[in-house]
């Protein structure tokens, strides 16, 4: 960039970006507007798959492994701590003889002759052990099943292996469609975004050569545009997060109360404006800058 | 100040320049004329800058013009107007802001800048003019305007392409008397004109191109 920014100069280039946006109003909101929908939109994309990923995630979660202990030889916290030591176990809950007849007892509610002559508790003891990502990864499962029926005083292990992959394959078609979806989405944001800004900077290719032609530096030329992108980027981003706001709480009223969690935010809401508006602005000030990049050079 | 080596522009294979070389010194007074399609404009452009020529070098106080790093091109451009043909104005810019834009891109203070536009426009005779939008003056306004715009910054070179084509004959001679009295201080002028009464009456070199070539070169 030619030339040192003296005094005037900085005076000059603010004052001349204030009276650029006021001269350029129509199109510093249009491109303002631009940015907060296609930002908007791609946000809303960003929640539902994130808020859809931790619901799966908690089917996930379900009980995946059946541990069947013998007649207890140890106390069950000791056998609880075994457990966990298994590698990819993530909690294991133990059941009682007791407990286990109570809940089969519940099940069977009307049906109670069938218990009819069962004097002693025929059901045993037992862990209900969740395993961390198996549902991305059906082998961890079966892995730790193994290493759980080598331990003396398991007596039986059960599993379903066929939910577990079920539920992985869904889980791997459910991101590769979001990672396509994704990809076009980001790309058409960007593409929207930086052809609309290239529009308005094109709009100005006279005046930036204008500028070059009596002897302009190339910051003097720019630092306007990038103040501008600045404010396209910053009014765009609050555009988005209000588009957000308002979508949500209309939403909120339409769907039934299950289903909240699909416009719920996944991160923290002011983490969420920094995002949005950290975004709004490199985008802004990227575009400007590269659009008359380009007419500088020429 | 300005010597052109063996300058040769071409489009696409026909040219516009051939194998022009020049000498212009500091200080002087020069015309360069010729039909329209000769080449005038085209050579002024190479002059300031503002187009690359396909083969050849110019040499502007002392240095090569195509050796000057870009961050230094705006430093150069400064030392030089330039009235370009078609005005080069910001049309939504008054005329006030049009002229002062030269100064304040050299880092002139806002009292200076205001002293010294109105000075100048009062000197073009557009003092009533200056907070008119460009877009709303005549041709002829617009012209002196840039007129205004080139001279305002006390440049060492004027360059100025056909500035008296929007012109009446008055206005025309009121605006080479005012180009005299700029080289009359030292300012070295370069006019593009096919205006031969008027640059017979001013009897100052006259640099005559014919299709691209140099066909003469004298008074």
């Amino acid at each position: 960039m030619a030339g040192s920014l003296k005094g005037a100069n900085i005076f000059y280039i603010f004052s001349d970006a204030v009276r650029s946006i006021r001269e350029n109003l129509a199109t510093t909101v249009l491109t303002a507007l631009t940015l907060g929908f296609s930002l908007s939109i791609f946000a809303v994309f960003v929640f539902v798959f994130f808020n859809m990923r931790s619901v799966i995630n908690s089917w996930g979660d379900r009980t995946q492994i059946v541990a069947y202990v013998l007649d207890s030889t140890e106390a069950p916290q000791a056998m609880r701590d075994a457990i966990m030591r298994v590698p990819g176990v993530r909690s294991a809950e133990f059941v009682s003889r007791e407990k286990a007849l109570g809940e089969l007892k519940e099940e069977l509610k009307g049906h109670e002759a069938i218990l009819e002559g069962v004097d002693e508790n025929p059901l045993p003891a037992s862990f209900e052990i969740r395993v961390a990502g198996s549902y991305k990864d059906p082998a961890v499962l079966t892995t730790v099943a193994e290493r759980l029926k080598a331990i003396p005083w398991v007596e039986d292990v059960q599993y379903s292996r066929e939910w577990v992959e079920k539920l992985s394959a869904f889980f791997r078609l459910i991101e590769l469609v979001a990672l396509f979806i994704g990809v076009f989405l980001a790309g058409a944001t960007i593409f929207i975004i930086s052809n609309t800004i290239r529009l308005t900077v094109y709009a100005r290719r006279e005046e930036i050569e204008i500028m070059s032609l009596v002897g302009a530096s190339d910051s003097f030329i720019r630092v306007p545009f990038f103040i501008e992108g600045v404010l396209q980027g910053l009014i765009g981003g609050l555009l988005a997060l209000a588009i957000l706001a308002g979508g949500r709480l209309l939403l909120l009223s339409k769907i039934p109360p299950y289903f909240s969690f699909v416009v719920s935010s996944p991160v923290p809401v002011p983490l969420l404006a920094l995002i949005l508006v950290g975004t709004g602005v490199v985008m802004g000030v990227a575009g400007c800058l590269i659009s008359m990049g380009r007419f500088l050079k020429a | 100040m300005i010597q052109l080596f063996h300058i040769t522009k071409s489009f696409e294979g026909a040219f516009a320049l051939a194998d022009i070389s020049l000498k212009i010194d500091k200080g002087e007074f020069l015309f360069i004329t010729g039909p329209s399609g000769a080449g005038k404009s085209t050579l002024l452009n190479i002059i300031f800058g503002s187009e690359q020529p396909t083969e050849g070098q110019i040499i502007l106080d002392g240095r090569n013009y195509f050796k000057i790093p870009r961050s230094e091109v705006a430093i150069l451009r400064r030392r030089i107007g330039f009235v370009f043909q078609d005005f080069k104005l910001l049309p939504a810019r008054t005329v006030f802001d049009n002229v002062a834009l030269s100064l304040k891109v050299m880092g002139v203070g806002p009292r200076e800048v205001r002293n010294r536009v109105l000075r100048m426009l009062s000197f073009v005779k557009l003092q009533h003019r200056a907070n008119f939008k460009a877009m709303s003056l005549s041709g002829g306004e617009q012209q002196r305007v840039a007129i205004a715009r080139a001279l305002v910054k006390e440049p060492a070179i004027i360059l100025a392409d056909e500035p008296t084509g929007n012109l009446d004959p008055a206005l025309s001679i009121e605006t080479l008397e005012l180009f005299k009295e700029v080289n009359s201080r030292g300012t070295t002028v370069v006019v593009a004109s096919h205006d031969k009464n008027l640059i017979e009456r001013f009897g100052r070199r006259v640099v005559r191109l014919e299709n691209g070539r140099l066909a003469s070169d004298g008074r």
